[in-house]
């Protein structure tokens, strides 16, 4: 035994410790996702920093050149800018909760069992999954005033006499963007609270109604409490998501008209992607950015709270 | 006992009539913009811009989408080809970098790893806005503009972090002897990855990967910042190509929706168990 070890020893002696091999393994793992997020998402960030102090537009290169802070005491004082983060606490609270109340709704529906439950199930869920495009133009199509399909429908059954230009009317264009988003939000919301409605033990709901409660008890008293945790993390990962989400807008009105449903995603898109101003659509990444540091720090904050609690 | 059959009343009604007349609403409401798309791509022209509107196409024409597959201006089976390569590079690529951070976040314990989670968590909130401008100055520098390799790249922005905290979910649900036994039997630790783990995975790998795609192919921002050339369009740049001309071709317009959207719905008919088990799982663990 002792001979072998002598022997032995020398060669297989692993030339780390366990532990310092694992880590080394572990760092060796993380190479190819530093590389893809590292060249994706954290240099293009410290890019829009340092892009946010030029003022670069493309169409004038003559134009170029370090300009400081002028980029951010223009984004203080663009009127657009505020009125598109005001633009946006009206898209995502009107989106969200309607969105919540239609998925609760359809959650609640689609827990019963009854024939034909998964087609129903897939039928409803569908909006969510397509091409945020796709939802757009169909919506397009929908409020088109001479031909579409809301306009037609609401003059035969009587409700409308002269046809509206949904998109096209600064009262009524952001109401109908909302409207669009909140058909492709409920199967969101439908489906997170499905999930958390199937993972309720079945016996509560029985001991409950031994003890005589009635429906609304029932829900109010077990339903809503056991699906807390999810509805907090369903409502605040759907305000963050509703706020960074451009495409719609984009296709159906372009922020348009006159600015009435410009949010403050399309308005940086179309800094840089119609006005070709690079610096001052670095600017409002950076402000952006900013806002989303807030909101997960905010994110972070509610669900560590629900840890305490559960 | 007095308030028993009240009790019941209101079930019954619940669970009955209302539920049904809910039921209609919901699917009708899910549904219609999808049945009205679907009829208006088998109309014809004058069906189109008829008034009053023609809800019912005469014939189910395919001359709108045999139109938009050979299209000139708006090529169609070149939009499509363009998303599935796209979008199948995306979601290997994705898959396989994912497979390796998620199984190191869950299995190893090293300095920096709860750092790593949380630029994960984060990175998942940040807008695709935001690096609009900085990844378009970026691809242009390295001459990839009008490249799929800059679509490519720039989706594992969004895709990436979302399924490497799925993963870590499903990985750390299985157990660590596994792969100690193996080991043990001379394994190397990639092996065991490879051998142990990834086979019992195998549905959450699936799920994720299906994830990667379906979000590829519905990408718009990237597709229409980083590509100028029609041939390098993808279904959803396409489509705003679409409208951008002269004139909305509403027949076109909506075959080509409908070509955009069969495939995904059909991944997701087959994705939905997963990914709600997947969604809910990280859901609570936050």
């Amino acid at each position: 035994m002792a001979r072998e070890a002598t022997i032995v020893a020398p060669a297989a002696r692993p030339l780390l410790s366990r532990r310092a091999r694992e880590r080394l393994t572990g760092y060796c793992y993380l190479i190819p996702v530093v590389l893809a997020l590292g060249g994706t998402v954290l240099f293009p960030i410290l890019k829009a920093m340092q892009m946010s102090l030029y003022h670069n537009v493309l169409i004038k290169p003559q134009e170029y050149g370090y300009v400081g802070l002028a980029n951010y005491v223009r984004l203080v004082h663009d009127e657009t800018f505020w009125l598109s983060l005001w633009n946006s606490v009206l898209w995502v609270f009107g989106s969200v909760v309607f969105q919540f109340v239609g998925g609760f709704a359809a959650a609640l529906l689609l827990h019963h069992p009854f024939r034909g439950r998964t087609i129903v199930r897939t039928i409803t869920l569908l909006p969510w999954i397509i091409p945020g495009v796709v939802v757009a133009l169909i919506w397009e199509f929908i409020y088109q005033p001479n031909y579409g399909l809301l306009n037609d429908v609401l003059s035969r059954i009587g409700w409308m006499s002269e046809r509206v230009a949904w998109l096209a009317n600064p009262d009524l264009a952001m109401p109908a963007v909302i409207v669009a988003n909140i058909w492709r939000g409920v199967p969101f919301f439908a489906i997170m609270l499905l999930a958390g409605l199937q993972s309720i033990p079945t016996e509560l709901y029985e001991a409950a109604r031994v003890d005589g409660a009635s429906v609304g008890q029932r829900f109010w008293f077990i339903t809503l409490p056991m699906l807390k945790p999810i509805i907090v993390v369903a409502t605040a990962t759907r305000i963050v998501w509703t706020f960074n989400y451009a495409d719609l807008i984009f296709v159906m009105t372009s922020g348009g008209p006159a600015n009435a449903t410009q949010i403050t995603s399309t308005y940086t898109l179309l800094q840089a992607y119609s006005n070709l101003d690079f610096g001052y659509a670095a600017t409002l990444s950076v402000a952006l950015l900013l806002i989303m540091l807030g909101f997960t720090v905010f994110y972070l904050r509610v669900t560590r709270g629900l840890e305490g609690t559960s | 006992m007095s308030r028993a059959p009240g009790r019941d009343w209101t079930e019954r009604v619940l669970a009955g009539p209302v539920l049904w007349v809910a039921l209609a609403a919901l699917t009708l409401f899910a549904i219609a913009p999808f049945v009205w798309v679907l009829l208006a791509s088998f109309k014809t022209r004058a069906e189109l811009y008829a008034t009053p509107i023609v809800y019912l196409p005469a014939s189910l024409s395919v001359a709108n989408y045999v139109d938009a597959w050979t299209s000139k201006l708006t090529p169609f089976s070149r939009f499509f080809a363009n998303s599935l390569w796209v979008s199948s590079v995306t979601m290997v690529a994705t898959t396989a970098v994912s497979i390796l951070a998620g199984y190191a976040l869950a299995r190893f314990r090293f300095a920096g790893r709860h750092t790593f989670l949380l630029v994960f968590l984060a990175t998942q909130m940040f807008p695709a806005v935001l690096l609009i401008a900085p990844l378009l100055s970026q691809w242009h520098a390295l001459g990839l503009i009008d490249t799929y390799q800059a679509l490519i790249y720039s989706n594992f922005s969004f895709t990436v972090p979302f399924t490497v905290w799925m993963l870590v979910g499903y990985f750390e649900s299985i157990p660590r002897e596994l792969e100690e036994s193996a080991m043990l039997d001379g394994c190397t630790n990639f092996g065991a990855l490879c051998r142990i783990i990834l086979p019992l995975a195998a549905p959450g790998v699936a799920a994720t990967a299906i994830f990667a795609f379906v979000a590829s192919w519905s990408e718009l921002l990237f597709a229409i910042t980083f590509t100028s050339r029609a041939e390098m369009r993808t279904l959803s740049a396409g489509l705003l190509f679409m409208v951008g001309q002269y004139e909305i071709q509403w027949g076109q317009l909506s075959a080509g929706v409908i070509i955009s959207t069969v495939p995904v719905a059909i991944l997701f008919t087959y994705l939905q168990r997963h990914l709600i088990q997947g969604l809910s799982a990280g859901a609570v663990k936050g």
